[in-house]
Order: C-alpha cells, then sequence, then structure tokens
C-alpha cells in the first residue's frame, strides 16, 4: 500500500504530476483489483494516483460513427447507458455475468482490461464488438485494436505510467450475445466464456467475431470460426459445425477452476448455444413484427 | 474539498480523511495500509462486518456515495470527502426501516452476521425499483451470501418490504423499547 497518494482532477493535471521515485506509479480507479492484489502482497507501488476524479475518462458518448466509452465509467453506469443497449448487445449481455452488483458499482471498464485476466467479462464482450483502445501518455495519445492490447496473462501493450483513457467502439447493425459458463449461475469465475457478434443480411452472416475467455492466455479472437460463418446461412448446422471449430482455436489450460479438456468441450458448447440464440431470438423478433 | 483531494500525503503511514457517515461528518485518522471496512469498525460502527476481506461475501456492503459498494476493497484514505451510509443509519430498535422490520417478521435473520448487507443492498434495489420481481431480487443480493437460512426468507422479507413502503404500513413506529 502507497505512502504517497496523488488525486488529479483533469488530465492535464496528471501529466504534469513529478515521475514517481524509483518505480512507476499505480492507477487507482475502482480498486477492486489493485486493492486486493497489493492486500495479497502482489503490488509494492510507493505512489498511487488516484484517477477516480479525472472528468475526460468518465461518460458514454457518441459519435457518427463510434460509441466512446470513458476507462472510468463503471460497470453499473454500462448496464443503465441507452447507448449500450441500442449498440452493443454482446456487452450488455455480458454485464449481469461481471462480478456482483455492488462490484460493479465500484469496477471501471478501464480497470477490468488493464488487469488483462484471460476471464475478464467485459472486455472479452468488447473485443466482440470489435473496440479500439485509447491510450494516453503524457498528453501523447495512440489507439490500438483492443484485441492486440494483451501480451499475456496479466500483462498489457502499456507502457510505463501510460493510462487507458477510453474505449472506441464502432457503431453498426449487428445482433450479439454472452455466455459465460462458471462455477454457479452469477457472480462466480468463467471456465470458459464467449462473445459473438453477428452482423446478420436476412439469414446469412454478413460478417462475425468471435471472442472467447478463460480459455487462452489473453481474450481469444476466433478468427477461423468467425471466417467459416461469413457468408454462410445462421442455422443449427452451421452452428454445430462453427461449435466444432471453435475447439481447435482454443488453447486452455488445467487450473483450479476447471480442466483443459473440459474447458475445450465447452468451448464449442457455448458457442453452439450462443448462435442458436440468436437464432431464435431472430425467428422471435420475425414472428414479432 | 475538492482542493484538498488533490494530495493527500501519509505523515508517517497516517493519513487524515474527512468524510460523512450517516449524515454526520467525522474526521479520521487512517492507516495508508488501512481499509474503510477496519476504520469504520475501529470507530464503532461495527455493523459492518468483516466476512472474507476479499470483496466475495457482501457482509461489508455499505451505500458509499449512494451506491453498494464493500468496504474490505475501499482503501480508507480515498473515502476522503465521501458519504456513507452503515445499517446504523437506517433506523433503530425504536423506529426501525420497513426492510429492518420485514427482515424479523418473515425470520430472515439467523446469525444475523450476512444481515446489515443484505438489508443496505436492498435498500438501493427498492430505492431505484420499489417493485421489484423476485428474480430481480435475487440477482440484486447476489452478491450478499448468507450460511444460515438459504436465500428465501430473505428474498421474502424484501418483498414484504417493498409492499409495506408502497402502501405507507409502518408496524413500529415509535414503539418503545
Amino acid at each position: 500500500m502507497p505512502e504517497l497518494i496523488l488525486k488529479p482532477g483533469t488530465l492535464k493535471e496528471l501529466w504534469l504530476l513529478p515521475p514517481a521515485p524509483g518505480g512507476s506509479r499505480k492507477y487507482l480507479a475502482g480498486g477492486t483489483d489493485l486493492v486486493s492484489g497489493s492486500n495479497a502482497g502482489m503490488d509494492a507501488s510507493q505512489v498511487w494516483v488516484d484517477i477516480s476524479d479525472i472528468k475526460e475518462l468518465k461518460g458514454i458518448r457518441e459519435t457518427k460513427n463510434s460509441l466512446i466509452i470513458g476507462s472510468g465509467v463503471k460497470i453499473s453506469e454500462l448496464s443503465g447507458s441507452g447507448l449500450i443497449s441500442r449498440w452493443l448487445p454482446a456487452l450488455r449481455s455480458a454485464i449481469p455475468h461481471f462480478a456482483s452488483p455492488s462490484l460493479r458499482n465500484m469496477a471501471t471498464i478501464g480497470g477490468n482490461a488493464a488487469t488483462a485476466s484471460p476471464c475478464a467479462d467485459g472486455v472479452c464482450a468488447l473485443c466482440a464488438e470489435r473496440a479500439d483502445v485509447w491510450l494516453e501518455l503524457g498528453g501523447k495519445k495512440r489507439k490500438i485494436a483492443l484485441q492486440n492490447f494483451f501480451s499475456g496473462p496479466k500483462k498489457t501493450v502499456l507502457r510505463r505510467d501510460e493510462l487507458i483513457t477510453a474505449f472506441e467502439v464502432p457503431k453498426w447493425k449487428h445482433a450479439g450475445v454472452y455466455l459465460k459458463l462458471g462455477p454457479r449461475a452469477y457472480f462466480g469465475i468463467a471456465k470458459a466464456s464467449v462473445a459473438v457478434a453477428l452482423e446478420l443480411d436476412g439469414e446469412k452472416v454478413r460478417s462475425a467475431s468471435i471472442t472467447l475467455a478463460s480459455v487462452s492466455p489473453v481474450p481469444l479472437m476466433a478468427v477461423k470460426t468467425a471466417n467459416y460463418l461469413k457468408g454462410r446461412v445462421l442455422n443449427y448446422d452451421n452452428a454445430r459445425t462453427a461449435a466444432a471449430l471453435v475447439k481447435t482455436e482454443v488453447s486452455p489450460i488445467t487450473d483450479a477452476r476447471s480442466e483443459a479438456a473440459y474447458r475445450r468441450e465447452m468451448s464449442g458448447v457455448l458457442l453452439e448455444r450462443a448462435l442458436n440464440s440468436v437464432i431464435l431470438t431472430g425467428r422471435m423478433s420475425q414472428v414479432a413484427g | 474539498m475538492k482542493k484538498e483531494n488533490a494530495r493527500l500525503k501519509a505523515v508517517n503511514g497516517i493519513f487524515e480523511i474527512c468524510l460523512g457517515i450517516n449524515g454526520v461528518k467525522k474526521s479520521f485518522s487512517v492507516k495508508n495500509t488501512e481499509f474503510l471496512l477496519d476504520a469504520l469498525r475501529r470507530h464503532g460502527y461495527k455493523s459492518v462486518k468483516k466476512g472474507c476481506d476479499t470483496g466475495d461475501c457482501g457482509s461489508c456492503t455499505v451505500i458509499f456515495n449512494g451506491k453498494p459498494a464493500l468496504a474490505c476493497l475501499i482503501p480508507a484514505f480515498t473515502a476522503h470527502g465521501s458519504e456513507i451510509t452503515t445499517i446504523e443509519g437506517l433506523g433503530t430498535v425504536q423506529n426501525p426501516h420497513p426492510l429492518q422490520e420485514a427482515f424479523v417478521e418473515a425470520g430472515a435473520v439467523q446469525c444475523g452476521f450476512c444481515i446489515p448487507g443484505m438489508i443496505l443492498s436492498s435498500k438501493h434495489l427498492l430505492d431505484a425499483n420499489p417493485e421489484p420481481s423476485e428474480e430481480e431480487i435475487r440477482k440484486y443480493l447476489d452478491g450478499n451470501l448468507c450460511r444460515c437460512t438459504g436465500y428465501v426468507k430473505q428474498i421474502q422479507a424484501v418483498r414484504m418490504a417493498a409492499k409495506r413502503i408502497k402502501n405507507g404500513e409502518k408496524r413500529f413506529r415509535g414503539k418503545a423499547s
């Protein structure tokens, strides 16, 4: 735990702060990962910068072609947002699976990425939504695809003192869903999960993004499976073939939460269920409208 | 208070913080390694329970700046300038909150350890959604674990309280203990 807490109110103030002596500073947002990690002796930083007051990191706004989600947006704020409901169906469906209601009031979406846990629900869904992430260091900005932000379990491409400022997600018409298999229905850590975003043209898949969590060192973009679905009719048979294919793309491990073989099998099951649910929802909306 | 926030420096590992607890302004001296949960308990707010200390059980739930949050994961120094409600701020034995009445009447309290957190989560739910379905209550109390009663009576209690709040009923108003 730190000796010095700095609490800038703007990004300008942040970049005027002196460098931390003898090591990098730690950014404190929701605190749910940093604090519990520090408590367990996993962090020895002397200087923490509390970024919860930085106004540029807050809020969800819309541009002509994208949504900009501030990295300081809390998970519970995502669930209340009309913009998220309208444009990001996979992310919306991931929120109830994200920890517990009180943790959702604390944790931020930026922190979910920064922690870079292979099982993170929020960023898995955001990858399927084709999000980019905005990073800033000393006022210099750069944007990269979120899927390229992770370099390993708990590792990212963030440079020393670099800050995640926002996620930029394109607005595109698509169906989306997030399914998670944990030890219980809610408030569990995933054994495997899948986020699917499908751009449909009638019954045909125009384009697909499929991201899996907990079955590879970083959120896994199942590119082969997505390419298989592209241009095909979305039906139960093709969903089954896609499920078989995705099992060849994942690289799960055995750990405290599950076994590699089970995770591989469940990756297929979850994807098939996710695709089937899009088929059913599509049929129902046709009936309805 | 905003300006003071800009820089908090520990003197010999101690931060001086000001915060509002149940509507009363308080000043605490807290260690840089201390959590809000421990600071609150040290200052007499013993209703905030220390269960797992890792953000899993929900026993330490407080309303933090208007929303339920887990005091065991909040470094005490970051509570500088915040507003906190503990169950001491909700009702008294003489004049309980409808949720407190309902939890007693429904038999939702056995050992009682999880109840402060559970009632504070429920209060926030009912403030936002006065007529929640059973499913909504279950999902909302997801992060509040109970090892005694089995998650049936508490759900009934929240429904009972919701109905009474809606109808303006209050059973024990002003009753002497």
